[in-house]
Order: structure tokens, then C-alpha cells, then sequence
């Protein structure tokens, strides 16, 4: 572990220099360099398989990457440490997938609580209270004995998030987080995020809504073949996009 | 006939019970049960053991874990048995009683075997379950003692009680070695008998019998206990037969 000093309020929560990400000769990643900052809400969009999901992957080292830089909150993810210091970063970064993974043996509640008590070894009674605070923050207190299986999907995202937010994590990471949903449940999760994105919380989000994008995000990254090809605030995406790729990806979503 | 097996059992219940004890040492279906119960108490959690230690990544653990597990598959049982009662004295240099030398080969062998079902039961699981555990910032070993093993053994519950009831039925091969078990409690009874020996082996089938279908009646009901905890929950009703029958056929 690199022993940077914690950095200043002004720095960047997240920060991509020259990262590249191979899978054998695929080329995933291609010098990214980009950034995050505090309180910031990035929309990453793109078409499949353009390497969203696997950028912000990078980003709590469930991919490694080939080699770049990547600082979150002025720590360097993927250099060399203990086990236990990739472990204590992880929980500050918050992650929700596209399916969920709810521990489906476990309860809402539990789903929420275990994490605080074997990873931070915070007190039962304090776990669990804060876990009713958040599922309440998400809609969901009277479903805290309920498991994964009773609920719907809409209904599990939201535990996700609850279960992410538990750990008190600095800034969360959405990965698809409404792609596996019904449509009549997108607008639920969506609601979720838009209260984190007004509370300050940092965000990144790979996701196709592109209303969402519209609405909450401060800047809009988009992709393809491993490339950022455009950052711009969603208003100039949307209306002005200045990459040909960017045209064309929008002028897709449109019909 | 029925006569018999009851008189046959009037005269010899204490044989067949507790062997020569305590003139001699703790046999039959005492001998059979503690070798079964301890078996299966060791072999289970070496099982856990066998099936990490072939997941992880490290060469050191992979190799002699796989290595055991390929021996088992490869050889009887019973060749496993003869080996180790007439190796291991010369190898030490020590006598071993048949009693240990038959739990030994027993712990190793059947929790080899344990050990795929317990891998396949972690790696059916796809690994969002452990990306979700580490994401939240669990360790490995955290992530699979509260999220993964608890899933994969309850998944693979049918398959380890039929490798439990496996291991109840395998320790009458502990007769080959002279380990004083009910089998050979009742071969003792059908030397003595000579002229009746269906009766006597129909007394050791039902005892047999017994104790496999307790065994899988009980795991049957801690199944449905934590099915109905967890009710409502698609996909995690087994589609498997769970009658005793299905249970405790051969594997």
C-alpha cells in the first residue's frame, strides 16, 4: 500500500489515469483517464459491451486492470496490499448489481446487518437499528423479515442499496442497477437513487435510463470499445453530442 | 421364521447390542453407532476442508487435496482398508486397533467424497454471491463461512445425507479387519447358529434398515424446518426425492 496522505476536500473521490484492462488480447479499457468528484453524479452510458460495467468494476478491484492508476479517495485500488486493506477499501465503496445478489438465506434486515457486524464489528442492537433506519429510507421497513425470494424485484434493489449504504460508504457504484427489472419497477429503484444523488452522495452509475441520466447525473460519460469518447454535462450530451459515435448511439436510443 | 429372528434375538440382544463387553472389547451396534456417529462428525467438516482447499487458489493446498480426492474415486474402499490396516503398523512400527485404522480410512475416504458434493454445491452458486460478499468488504473466509457455505450445504443436503448414510452402511466393512462392529456381532451369533443364517442376517438388514431411515427422517425434517423458515422461497424446494429409498441407495 502506497502511503498517501488522505487527500483534501478538493480532490477527486475517484480518479482514472492511463488505465488500460486487457482480457488475453481484448482490448477492454483503453487509457482512460477520467474523474469523479465529491458529491459529483457520473452517468457512464454506451452501447453493450462498450466496457461500462468493467470500468466501474476496476473501481472497487472486482477487476484488476492491466496498468494506469486508479485513486479512490487518494488511495491507489490496485496496488500491492494485505488482504485486510483491500477488504477495509471495499467497504467504503458502495456497489450495486444489475441482479441484485441478495444473500438469499437471509432476511431484508439481516441481509442489511450482517456486513456492519463481521466486517466493521459494530454491536448487534446499534446493526440493527441502523439497518431499519435505511430500510426505512428506502420504503421498506415492513419487509425487514422478509427474504430475497418474497420480493419483488424492485423491492430487492432497494434492499441492495440499503445493504451498500450500511457500510457508510463515501460514494456508491451502480451497475446497471435497473437492467433486470420489470418496467413497472424502475421508477422505485430510480427514486432511491435520485434521494442519494439530492443527500451529496458521490455516484457513478452505469445504466441505459437515459431520463435518469437527464435528470440527476452532473456529467455524463460516454463509451465505446473501451474508450471515453465524450464527458459533457447531460444537457450538451443530449442535445449537442459532439462525437459521431455519440450521435449515432443517441439517435439509436431515439427510435 | 419370525420365530426365530425373535428367539435368535432373546438370546443374543446383549451380543448384538454391545459385543463382548466388558470381558472383551465394545462391539456391536454400540461399536457400529459411535464408529458411524464419529465418522461422520470428522469426516463432514474435513470435507469443508477438502472442497476450500481445491477451490483456492494456492498450488500447496490444491495439489495434495485433489490428489486424495482422485485415491478415493480411484480405489475400493475396502482395497483402501486392507492397505492401511496392514501398511500403517509397518510404517510406524506400531500396532493399530482395527477400531481406529477402520475410522481413519473411513474419515479420509468418505470426506473425500463429501468434499465434491460440498464443491459443487459452491461453485453452483456463480460467484455474484462471493462479488456481493467482497464488495461489502468481507474477507474470503468471511464471505464463505456466512454467505456461500450456508447456501451451498443447504442446496446439497439430499446428496450429503446420502454420502452420511453411505458411511453408516460402509463401516460393516470394518468386519474384514476384525473391528468387533454388528456385523460382526452377527457373524459371531451365525457361526454359533449355523443352520439359520437368513434369519440372523434379516435381523442385521432391519437394524441396518433403522438406522439409515432415522438418519434420513431426521435430515428430511431439519430440511423442512428450514424451508418453512425461509418460506415462500422459490428455488430452493428440492427437486429431489427425499424418500428413504432414493436416500440410501448406493451412490
Amino acid at each position: 500500500m502506497t502511503n498517501t496522505p488522505p487527500a483534501e476536500a478538493a480532490a477527486p473521490m475517484i480518479r482514472f489515469c492511463d488505465v488500460n484492462k486487457k482480457y488475453g488480447s481484448y482490448h477492454a479499457l483503453v487509457d482512460i483517464n477520467a474523474e469523479v468528484a465529491r458529491g459529483e453524479v457520473v452517468v457512464v452510458c454506451g452501447p453493450s459491451g462498450s466496457g461500462k460495467s468493467t470500468l466501474i468494476r476496476t473501481v472497487n478491484r472486482l477487476e484488476e486492470i492491466a496498468s494506469g492508476t486508479l485513486l479512490f479517495d487518494g488511495r491507489n485500488v490496485h496496488a500491492k496490499m494485505r488482504g485486510s486493506e483491500l477488504n477495509h477499501l471495499r467497504s467504503r465503496i458502495g456497489f450495486v448489481f444489475q441482479s441484485f445478489n441478495l444473500f438469499p438465506h437471509l432476511s431484508a434486515l439481516n441481509n442489511v446487518m450482517l456486513s456492519p457486524i463481521k466486517v466493521s464489528g459494530v454491536n448487534r442492537e446499534v446493526a440493527r437499528d441502523k439497518a431499519m433506519a435505511l430500510l426505512d429510507r428506502v420504503g421498506l421497513v415492513d419487509k425487514a423479515g422478509s427474504y430475497p425470494a418474497q420480493l419483488s424485484g424492485g423491492q430487492q434493489q432497494r434492499v441492495a442499496i440499503a445493504r451498500a449504504l450500511a457500510m457508510e460508504p463515501p460514494a456508491m457504484l451502480f451497475d446497471e442497477p435497473t437492467s433486470a427489472l420489470d418496467p413497472e419497477m424502475v421508477g422505485e429503484v430510480l427514486a432511491v437513487m435520485r434521494g442519494l444523488a439530492r443527500d451529496g452522495m458521490t455516484m457513478m452509475c452505469v445504466t441505459h435510463e437515459m431520463g435518469f441520466a437527464r435528470e440527476v447525473a452532473d456529467r455524463v460519460w460516454f463509451m465505446d470499445a473501451g474508450h471515453i469518447l465524450e464527458t459533457a454535462k447531460p444537457n450538451d450530451f443530449f442535445n449537442a453530442p459532439q462525437h459521431p459515435r455519440a450521435k449515432r448511439f443517441l439517435s439509436d436510443l431515439r427510435h | 421364521m419370525l420365530s426365530d429372528i425373535i428367539l435368535i434375538v432373546r438370546d443374543n440382544w446383549l451380543l448384538l447390542l454391545i459385543g463382548q463387553y466388558p470381558n472383551g472389547p465394545l462391539g456391536g451396534f454400540a461399536a457400529t453407532l459411535i464408529l458411524s456417529v464419529l465418522s461422520i462428525v470428522l469426516a463432514f467438516p474435513l470435507s469443508v476442508l477438502i472442497a476450500l482447499a481445491r477451490l483456492s487458489g494456492s498450488p500447496f493446498l490444491f495439489w495434495p487435496s485433489t490428489a486424495l480426492v482422485y485415491i478415493a474415486r480411484g480405489v475400493p474402499l475396502l482395497m483402501l482398508i486392507l492397505w492401511v490396516y496392514f501398511m500403517v503398523p509397518l510404517l510406524i512400527g506400531a500396532n493399530v486397533p482395527g477400531f481406529v485404522t477402520m475410522l481413519v480410512t473411513l474419515v479420509l475416504y468418505e470426506g473425500a467424497f463429501l468434499s465434491e458434493v460440498v464443491r459443487a454445491g459452491i461453485v453452483a452458486l456463480g460467484r455474484g454471491q462471493m462479488e456481493a460478499a467482497r464488495a461489502l468488504g468481507n474477507s474470503y473466509m468471511g464471505a464463505m463461512i456466512y454467505v456461500i457455505l450456508p447456501q451451498a450445504l443447504y442446496n446439497m443436503m439430499p446428496s450429503i445425507l446420502s454420502q452420511f448414510v453411505s458411511t453408516i452402511k460402509e463401516t460393516t466393512l470394518g468386519y474384514v479387519i476384525n473391528v468387533p462392529e454388528l456385523t460382526f456381532a452377527a457373524n459371531q451369533i451365525n457361526n454359533q447358529l449355523l443352520t439359520k443364517p437368513f434369519q440372523v442376517f434379516a435381523i442385521l438388514a432391519i437394524i441396518y434398515y433403522a438406522v439409515c431411515w432415522s438418519l434420513t427422517k431426521a435430515a428430511v425434517m431439519l430440511e423442512q424446518r428450514i424451508a418453512r423458515k425461509r418460506a415462500g422461497q422459490p428455488g430452493t424446494a428440492l427437486p429431489v426425492d427425499l424418500t428413504p429409498q432414493a436416500l440410501t441407495a448406493e451412490p
